[in-house]
C-alpha cells in the first residue's frame, strides 16, 4: 500500500481540515487548482469513453450474450486497474461481472469527477481578499468530500499505474534526473497523496 | 387449523448452491493509502476502527484479506463497491484456494 510523503507536500496548499458548518476546507494555489482541473478533466474523459459493446449500438447483442466478451476487458492497464476483474480464476464469471457492473462504475466515477470539477469551478478567486488572491479556498460538504476521496484515488491509480509505482520505491523516484518527466509526474502523484491523506484524516476523525 | 404437514428434509448433498458461502477478498496494491483503505472498511462495512485497521494491515503485510462473506449476490455487491472506492477486490467461494 502507498503512504503519503512524510512532512507533507509542497507548501503552496493548506491541508484539509474541519471547518464551521460541518464542512471540510482546504486552500490551494491557483496553479494547483488549474492542475487539478486538468487532471480531473482527463480522468472524466477516460472513464466516459465506453468500449463499443457497452454502448447502445451493440446493446442487444450484449444482452443476448452474442457480443465479444473478450473485447470488453480493457487492454489499457489504467482502465484495467480502475475496472478490475471481479473474479480471478473464472474468466466467464469475470466477463459477466464486468458486463453487469462496469457501466455503473464508469457512471459513478464520472459523477464523482464532475462533482470535483464543480467544486473547483465555484471556488472563485474573486471571493478572496486581494492580498490572498492566489490562494483559493475549497469547502466541501459530506457528499463532495466523498467524491473528492474517490476521484483523488482514481487519479492516483491512473498516475501510479502509468508510472509503474511499486511498494517502497520512493528512493528510485528521488534519484531520477531533475529533467526526467517521470519525476515531475511522480511529484504530482505524491502531492495528490498528501492532499488525500489530509482529507482522509479529517473525515476519519468523524467516524470514531 | 390444519394439521402439520410432513415435510421432506433435503439430504445434505442437496443443499442449494446459493447456501454455499462466498467471500470478498481485498488485495494489496502499491497506490492506495493505508489510511484510506482503513476509512473504506469503516465507512462501507461499518466495521469498528480496530477491525478496519487489522484488515488493512493484513492486506498490506500478507497481500490480501477476506473482508466479508455471504451469498454470491452480496459479495458481488461488496466487490463492486470496493471497485467504486478504487480498491482491488475479487470474490470467490469460501472453500476455494485463495
Amino acid at each position: 500500500m502507498g503512504h503519503a510523503a512524510e512532512g507533507g507536500g509542497p507548501s503552496l496548499s493548506t491541508a484539509f481540515r474541519r471547518a464551521r458548518g460541518g464542512v471540510v476546507a482546504a486552500s490551494f494555489h491557483v496553479v494547483e487548482v488549474e492542475l487539478l482541473r486538468s487532471l480531473v478533466g482527463q480522468l472524466l474523459e477516460l472513464v466516459r469513453e465506453e468500449p463499443a459493446d457497452l454502448t447502445g449500438g451493440d446493446g442487444w447483442a450484449a444482452e443476448l450474450g452474442l457480443a465479444d466478451d473478450a473485447a470488453s476487458r480493457p487492454t489499457d492497464p489504467v482502465l484495467l486497474r480502475l475496472f478490475p476483474d471481479g473474479y480471478r480464476e473464472d474468466t466467464e464469471a469475470a466477463s459477466d461481472f464486468r458486463r453487469f457492473t462496469e457501466r455503473g462504475l464508469r457512471d459513478r466515477k464520472a459523477a464523482a469527477a464532475a462533482t470535483v470539477l464543480a467544486s473547483l469551478a465555484t471556488a472563485d478567486a474573486a471571493d478572496v481578499p486581494a492580498k490572498n488572491r492566489e490562494k483559493i479556498r475549497i469547502e466541501l460538504d459530506a457528499a463532495e468530500s466523498e467524491a473528492w476521496l474517490r476521484t483523488l484515488t482514481d487519479l492516483r491509480l491512473a498516475l501510479g499505474t502509468r508510472l509503474g509505482v511499486t511498494d517502497a520505491d520512493e528512493d528510485d523516484w528521488l534519484s531520477l534526473d531533475e529533467n526526467d518527466p517521470r519525476r515531475h509526474v511522480h511529484d504530482v502523484y505524491d502531492w495528490l497523496g498528501w492532499v488525500q491523506e489530509t482529507l482522509v484524516r479529517t473525515l476519519s476523525s468523524a467516524l470514531e | 387449523m390444519t394439521a402439520p404437514v410432513e415435510i421432506e428434509r433435503p439430504e445434505a448433498a442437496e443443499v442449494p448452491v446459493a447456501d454455499v458461502p462466498w467471500i470478498t477478498i481485498v488485495w494489496n496494491d502499491p497506490v492506495n493509502l493505508m489510511s484510506y483503505v482503513t476509512y473504506v472498511f469503516q465507512a462501507y462495512f461499518a466495521y469498528p476502527k480496530t477491525k478496519a485497521e487489522k484488515l488493512m494491515l493484513d492486506v498490506h503485510e500478507k497481500g490480501k484479506a477476506v473482508v466479508s462473506s455471504g451469498t454470491r449476490e452480496e459479495m458481488e455487491r461488496d466487490v463492486e463497491a470496493m471497485h467504486s472506492y478504487g480498491l482491488w477486490a475479487t470474490l470467490q467461494k469460501a472453500g476455494d484456494r485463495v
